[in-house]
């Protein structure tokens, strides 16, 4: 009996044996690859390589746009629990109309988003309703901590962090980086093993050229004289004469980086290089210095304006006030129309032409930012008869703010015509420069002579008898030009009698000069003089700018002698 | 007799061996949950270091400081009136300071 019991057993675990080894072999041989797809599955995510935008400071390291990792909603239409209260909870969190969510659900897949990149809090609260079908995923969101500060310069870039304007638009290649994917291990529950890699990766970062606290101090100045002039809009820029390197620019109106999307295209436009006008006074500029460089006139050569105007091509063009013999000098201080086209007819229109190329009229400055144009200065074969009469005032030429703005900065650099920029280092994630445009090239248009016998003369616009005098400086004389252009009727094609451009141009100190500058006022109300409107704005400016930059007074100001014994 | 003792030590020994790997499994496991937590929290942090990096930036912002500097509490521009430039003067030279018109 004992035997036969042991017989049994003995067959039985064999049985179980050969019944577990042909499992095993079911296991491991047959189903080997399907299960260990399987077990992959299971045991392996794969999952995105975050990708962030490099960061984006200012000169001084300060940033200016940077990353936040937020986190973004999903459901899973399977799972999604909608009933009614839910929905209702759901969508008041996240500031929507409960039947957006619903129109979001798709009638296939298993994934949709429900709202992108929420605030922290709003993330927390969400998650504390427990309702099942609900995600969340990590996101790069682009924040700009500076608000409208610079928005000109920086652009934007969209939900998905494509580049949409400006240096995000300009340097994307630089900027932006692919992410890629990446496998983490995870046990039974789900819970994420170390993955040993990275999963955040990070585009290179740009230096710019531009200041914070110029920056700020700017356009503080520039929302001041739109609210006080009533004007439509406006323009300044700030740049290092000697350099190219733009300190800073704004225009207005202007909008924030951060809703960028949601901003309109007036507001959005950086007019200091999309926008042209006519120049007006700030062109005799090219007048002038054609004179000194073609020996035509000298500082002190006499010219007779007594007649109050000239008739060039049939038309009478004439002067604000009436003067009576004006030395060259006096022509630009005090910004006489009747001199000024009394040169140019002397210079004839070749010469003009030529000068006005060569200072870059009519041509693209380089800048690196997206959207510049050329403005446009008409060959001689193309002038009409009055041409001769309109070009030397600055009528009949189109002009951007940077243009003119590099013209004067050829002026007090000593004759070289620069490159403006607004990126100076292109930084590795590690901090490496591996691109540097600190040096940009410039090149020599007018002798050192000539650049400055007219510096010297653009100095006596801002002193007594000058046109400028609203912008001079306490401590440091400023050299510039007044201008005031009248716009063109987009109805009549006509100069219209009440839309003007006020303008002022120049830099400081005028001797050896830190910062050229110009502000552009378009259609002022009330005034309309450049002089009036424009030249106390760089006063401001320029007198805080100076501050800011520690530049010492040229005056007779006390100075302390501090001596230290060893 | 040999045979004896061995047996039973490489049994034992085998045992041993069975035990331990399972022990360095176990190990293995309990350190790469425990990096894992680690990176978890790594990107914690980074993410709040990224959040108070940014909300740093905005406190310091120019416009920031206008505001507060027309509550009359912060930062003003210095006046440069009232700006004195200080040189320095080079060699030994007794102990004072003096204020001296720029000549």
């Amino acid at each position: 009996m004992t035997k036969k019991r042991a017989v049994i057993l003995n067959t039985a675990i064999i049985f179980s044996f050969i019944l577990v080894s042909l499992r095993l072999v079911d296991l491991m041989i047959f189903n080997h690859n399907r299960l260990a797809e399987r077990a992959k599955q299971q045991h392996n995510k794969v999952e995105d390589v975050q990708a962030r935008r490099g960061v984006i400071f200012d000169r001084n390291g300060r940033e200016l746009a940077l990353n936040l990792d937020l986190e973004s909603l999903y459901g899973d239409p399977e799972m999604l629990d909608l009933k009614e209260g839910n929905i209702k909870k759901l969508a008041l969190l996240i500031n929507k109309e409960p039947k957006i969510i619903r129109t979001k659900v798709p009638e296939s897949g298993r994934f949709f988003w429900i709202e992108r990149k929420l605030e922290p809090e709003t993330a927390e609260k969400i998650k504390g309703l427990e309702i099942e079908g609900l995600g969340f995923l990590t996101e790069a969101k682009r924040v700009y901590p500076k608000g409208v500060l610079a928005s000109h310069v920086l652009g934007f870039v969209g939900i998905d962090n494509q580049a949409l304007e400006g240096i995000e638009l300009k340097f994307d290649k630089d900027l932006k980086t692919n992410g890629g994917k990446v496998v983490v291990g995870r046990d039974a529950s789900g819970k994420i093993l170390s993955s040993g890699v990275e999963t955040e990766t990070n585009g290179n970062s740009l230096v710019l050229t531009i200041d914070e606290g110029l920056q700020g101090i700017l356009e503080n100045e520039l929302d001041k004289a739109t609210i006080q002039w009533r004007a439509a809009s406006a323009t300044a820029i700030m740049m290092d004469p000697f350099t190219g390197e733009v300190l800073a620019i704004g225009n207005r109106p202007t909008y924030d980086p951060n809703k960028g999307t949601a901003a309109s295209d007036s507001e959005k436009r950086n007019r200091a290089i999309t926008d042209c006008y006519e120049p007006g006074s700030t062109f005799k500029i090219i007048i002038g210095v054609a004179a000194l460089e073609e020996k035509i006139a000298r500082a002190g050569t006499l010219f007779d304006v007594s007649k109050g105007s000239i008739n060039a091509g049939g038309k009478n063009i004439g002067d604000v006030h009436k003067y009576g013999v004006l030395t060259f000098s006096e022509v630009i201080q005090k910004s006489s129309n009747v001199g000024s086209i009394m040169i140019g007819m002397k210079l004839g229109k070749e010469r003009i032409y030529k000068y006005a190329k060569l200072m870059g009229i009519g041509e693209k400055t380089g800048i690196d930012l997206p959207g510049e144009i050329s403005g446009w200065i008409y060959p001689p074969e193309r002038w009409s008869g009055t041409s001769i009469g309109a070009i030397p005032i600055g009528q009949e030429v189109a002009v951007t703010p940077l243009q003119i703005l590099r013209a004067y900065a050829a002026i007090a650099n000593g004759g070289y015509l620069v490159k403006p920029h607004v990126v100076s280092e292109v930084l590795s994630p590690s901090g490496e420069v591996i691109a540097s445009f600190r040096n940009p090239d410039s090149h020599r248009i007018l002798s050192a002579r000539t650049a400055e016998t007219f510096r010297d003369i653009l100095a006596t616009v801002t002193e007594e008898g000058g046109t400028g005098q609203n912008a001079s400086v306490d401590g440091n004389p400023v050299a510039g030009k007044t201008g005031t252009a009248q716009m063109i009727n987009p109805v009549t094609k006509r100069y219209s009698k009440e839309k003007y451009v006020s303008s002022f141009v120049g830099f400081v100190p005028a001797d050896n000069p830190r910062i050229a500058m110009i502000v552009v006022v378009y259609e002022p109300k009330g005034q309309i003089y450049g002089g009036v409107v424009a030249a106390p704005v760089f006063r401001e400016i320029a007198n805080q700018a100076l501050s800011y930059m520690d530049i010492p007074r040229d005056d007779n100001a006390q100075r302390a002698h501090f001596v230290v014994a060893r | 007799m040999l045979s004896f003792v061995i047996k039973p030590l490489l049994i034992l020994f085998l045992v041993s061996c069975a035990f331990g790997l399972v022990y360095l499994r176990s190990s293995f496991l309990t350190l790469e949950y425990s990096l894992g937590d680690l990176e978890k929290q790594k990107t914690e942090y980074l993410t709040e270091k990224k959040s108070l990096l940014a909300e740093r930036t905005g406190l310091l912002s120019f416009a920031k400081l206008q505001v507060s500097r027309n509550d009359g509490e912060a930062f003003v521009m210095p006046d440069r009136l009232k700006v004195v430039y200080i040189n320095k003067q080079k060699g030994y030279l007794p102990y004072k300071a003096s204020l001296e018109r720029k000549q």
